[in-house]
């Protein structure tokens, strides 16, 4: 679904992601890891366009996309949810979910709404308040709720884990998993928590340096104990 | 003062020398006009190019200037020597500029801008309303005290021509810039001038050095602030009046695009930008009136290429034509 | 009693028309972190087209849509093609241009239309209303220039709250980085903010106008007054624009009443620094949320 080709990207001589590769399959969540400044998130700005790619290219369900303006994307199918969350915080916790929406080309429906709220009820309470009275947690699912409103084909995630108890991480990647098996999404996870990346992720790539240093299942990198020492702190 | 300087001072005191005794009265004028725009956009542009302050209001503080040199310059026979009044002008311009600076340190950007907007519109007011002590619409008449014989006979004795007037106010206006030049420039490499730009650069690494923002700020102002009112005094001089329509906000804004223009922070582009303020206007209107512009119509060319010119500077050379040129020697070093 | 009646109804109607000008410098504020300085010459141009209309003997109310839509056309311009290149980057930088575009525009104006002062019409009339035996200070024009500003904000209220547009210009104006991720296509929504921007400006400039006299600098105290008034109600704030614009007009009003007309600007800087001292924010500072 989402296929990337000797991508790179750079500040002059300063090569942050150097002729990455990868496919991300539909139905699977593809990890990426690596220590911090590995490239991860560089990758995820690289295929959204906020970055310029220098090299390589970047097809979504068969199209190229290198070099598309950032805000078409999401009506192409591609949702990213940032580093930070992106929350816009002086808009209400609905207005944020229908900008999801909007984004993907036509407005929210009521069942839409039902939806994304029966995920996080949490979020229905709060439905009408600005979004910045929100907790990391909250925040973390209406940043998901609303990516998922513009009825994506890919979502990428960029440390949704971040500064979040492990109690609710465990519940988000749970609804990740479901997310993908119900509904046949395609997710990116870049993570630096490995460990639970790696637990519900199918695919994992790995970065070092802005380069690809290996690419595997998931269960296969888990159990490589050299690997997760060298690159995953584990 | 290091002996460059020294050397580029009396080198400069010749120019002027040769320059104001080898042309006639009107362009004697022109001279001294060019010298108090120097003087203001000199201390302008350290205020704006080396501590980051952007001030729409230094006309406003012109016009202090102005108006207390005015106030003693009534009679005919002043009771003050005419030094003794630019240096007590620029006192008074001082102390209003520490006012000012100490409210304005608190401010950055589009707040200081605006506040300073607000002076600018606000002080021409101030003689309207106090119209019997300063004048009101018609302002304040000027009287130019006599040469004095001393000079007039200095003068004579080393160029072989009488001291007009004009050229009397020429004289001291550019005896002004270049002192007050020497002090910017050595104020500018000192080290007020490296904590000037510390502020400018990174507000929190220089508080973390132990830079104390504020007292820096307000000096940066109260420097900028005495130049302004010095400036202001010698154009009351030279126009031999000191009235509100003399201290417009254009007048505020055709500083800082000259500031601009020239390069913020360099004095050498201070005096480009009071050239330009200073010459362009009637080389201007010239080309306009051959182009069948009524003399009303062809005076407003000259502010309309200021304003042009400005922006495009700000869009293609942020660093002024001074830093253009420099990066351009730069890069044709480098190539 | 009747000299506080007729100040506090002036400035009320004048306060309605700084309220106006404050949104502008709002709306722009909160889109591009920019000061718009030259809202005010922008302001001036536009209703310069309406008075040359008018001259010609067209009705009021064309040169009045005239003016609103080359407002609109103005500020779209101004963004897409000047203002697009300096924003995100250095506040200096933004202001200076701001002020070449200020002199610039003055300059054109004096070019093509001529300095010297135009009267310019006021629908609705000048005389005051009758009460009983007394003629109150307010007029047929005032009651226009009040429901004029009203009708404007309410509208703009409707359209950034009730619609998708609205929406739009609102999370550009918060996040533009995240906007763009959520398919916002920024750059259009700053020009429509900065075209609605004008179209405001512009009609605060005719509001000013009217019953006055038009000169090129006519509207340069009102970029001060509408700046002051936006600090005071709070720059990130367009409900503070309004309030702030007419405690301004209220405030300089009984000023100018009072004392004296020729301190009014000095009375507006020191209403200036006292709210920048005492309280940065304005009167309705909302805590800005870092971006999470």
């Amino acid at each position: 679904m989402l296929s990337v080709e000797s991508l790179s990207a750079g500040y002059g001589p300063v090569r942050a992601l150097d002729e990455v590769s990868f496919e991300a399959a539909d139905g699977e969540i593809t990890a990426v890891l690596g220590a911090n400044g590995a490239g991860k998130t560089t990758l995820l700005r690289t295929i959204s366009g906020l970055v310029r790619a220098t090299a390589g290219r970047v097809f979504l369900a068969g199209k190229d996309i290198t070099g598309r303006s950032t805000e078409d994307l999401p009506g192409l199918g591609l949702a990213h949810v940032p580093e930070g969350r992106g929350v816009l915080a002086e808009l209400t916790v609905e207005e944020n979910l229908r900008l999801g929406a909007l984004g993907g080309g036509r407005r929210a429906t009521a069942e839409e709404l039902s939806r994304v709220y029966g995920h996080f009820p949490v979020l229905e309470e709060r439905r009408d308040g600005l979004a910045h009275v929100l907790s990391g947690g909250e925040r973390q699912m209406l940043v998901i709720g609303r990516a998922l409103l513009s009825r994506p084909k890919v979502l990428l995630l960029d440390e949704p884990s971040l500064g979040l108890a492990p109690k609710i991480v465990t519940r988000i990647f749970e609804l990740l998993r479901t997310l993908v098996s119900s509904d046949g999404l395609t997710v990116v996870l870049v993570e630096q928590n490995a460990r639970s990346a790696l637990s519900i992720a199918d695919r994992g790539v790995v970065l070092n340096l802005g380069r690809v240093v290996v690419r595997d299942d998931a269960d296969a990198l888990a159990g490589d104990d050299a690997l997760r020492h060298a690159y995953l702190g584990f | 003062m290091t002996r460059r300087q020294l050397l580029l001072a009396l080198g400069a005191l010749v120019v002027v020398i040769l320059v104001l005794e080898n042309t006639g009265p009107f362009r004697n004028g022109q001279f001294a006009a060019m010298a108090y725009y120097a003087i203001a956009a000199g201390g302008l542009t350290v205020l704006t190019g080396l501590n980051g302050q952007l001030s729409l209001g230094h006309g406003a503080l012109m016009a202090v200037g102005a108006y207390t040199a005015a106030l003693m310059l009534q009679e005919r026979d002043a009771a003050l020597p005419l030094v003794l009044i630019l240096l007590i002008a620029t006192g008074v311009t001082l102390v209003v500029g520490a006012l000012v600076g100490v409210a304005a340190a608190r401010l950055h950007g589009p707040y200081l801008a605006g506040a300073t907007l607000a002076l600018a519109v606000a002080v021409p007011g101030i003689p309207l309303y106090f119209s019997e002590t300063l004048g009101g619409e018609q302002g304040l008449r000027v009287r130019v005290p006599e040469i004095p014989t001393w000079l007039a006979d200095a003068v004579y004795f080393v160029t072989g021509q009488d001291l007009t007037p004009t050229r009397y106010l020429a004289y001291l206006g550019w005896l002004g810039v270049i002192i007050v030049f020497v002090l910017l420039a050595n104020l500018s490499r000192s080290r007020i001038g490296r904590i000037w730009q510390a502020v400018r650069d990174d507000e929190v690494a220089a508080e973390l050095a132990g830079i104390n923002l504020g007292r820096a700020r307000v000096l940066a102002f109260v420097v900028s602030a005495g130049c302004a009112g010095l400036a202001g005094g010698l154009l009351a001089l030279s126009a031999r009046i000191a009235a509100p329509s003399g201290f417009t906000l254009t007048l505020s804004l055709l500083l800082l695009s000259a500031v601009v223009l020239g390069g913020l922070g360099s004095l050498v582009g201070a005096l480009v930008g009071a050239a330009l303020l200073t010459f362009l206007p009637q080389v201007v209107t010239g080309v306009g009136e051959d182009l069948g512009l009524t003399d009303v119509q062809a005076a407003q060319l000259a502010p309309l290429i200021y304003g042009l010119v400005t922006v495009l500077v700000v869009l293609l050379a942020p660093a002024g034509l001074a830093g253009g040129l420099r990066k351009l020697t730069q890069w044709r070093r480098s190539t | 009693m009747q000299q506080l009646l007729t100040t506090v109804l002036t400035g009320l109607t004048l306060g309605m028309v700084y309220a106006a000008f404050a949104l502008a410098l709002v709306l722009i504020w909160r889109a591009t972190r920019i000061v718009n300085f030259a809202q005010a010459p922008m302001a001036m141009i536009t209703t310069y087209l309406a008075l040359v209309l008018i001259d010609a003997g067209y009705s009021y109310w064309l040169g009045f849509a005239v003016a609103l839509l080359s407002g609109l056309v103005l500020g779209a311009v101004v963004e897409r093609f000047v203002v697009r290149h300096v924003e995100g980057k250095s506040e200096v930088n933004a202001v200076i241009l701001t002020l070449g575009l200020f002199i610039v525009l003055h300059a054109l104006a004096a070019l093509i239309f001529g300095s010297r002062f135009r009267s310019f019409p006021a629908p609705f009339g000048l005389r005051g209303f009758q009460v009983g035996d007394t003629t109150i200070a307010l007029t047929g024009f005032g009651v226009f220039t009040i429901v004029a500003v009203a009708v404007v904000l309410v509208g703009l209220v409707l359209l950034f709250r009730g619609t998708d547009l609205g929406l739009r210009m609102r999370a550009s104006a918060v996040n533009q980085e995240v906007s763009r991720l959520l398919g916002v296509k920024v750059g259009r929504m700053l020009t429509l903010g900065w075209a609605l921007a004008a179209l405001v400006g512009s009609l605060s400039g005719l509001l000013i106008a009217g019953g006055g006299l038009v000169h090129p600098s006519y509207m340069d105290g009102v970029v001060v007054y509408g700046f002051v008034a936006a600090v005071l109600g709070g720059l990130d704030s367009p409900v503070g624009a309004v309030v702030g614009g007419v405690l301004l007009g209220l405030s300089l009003s009984l000023v100018s009443g009072y004392v004296g007309s020729e301190l009014v600007p000095l009375a507006a800087l020191v209403i200036l620094m006292a709210v920048l001292l005492l309280k940065p924010g304005g009167l309705f500072a909302h805590v800005r949320e870092r971006r999470v």
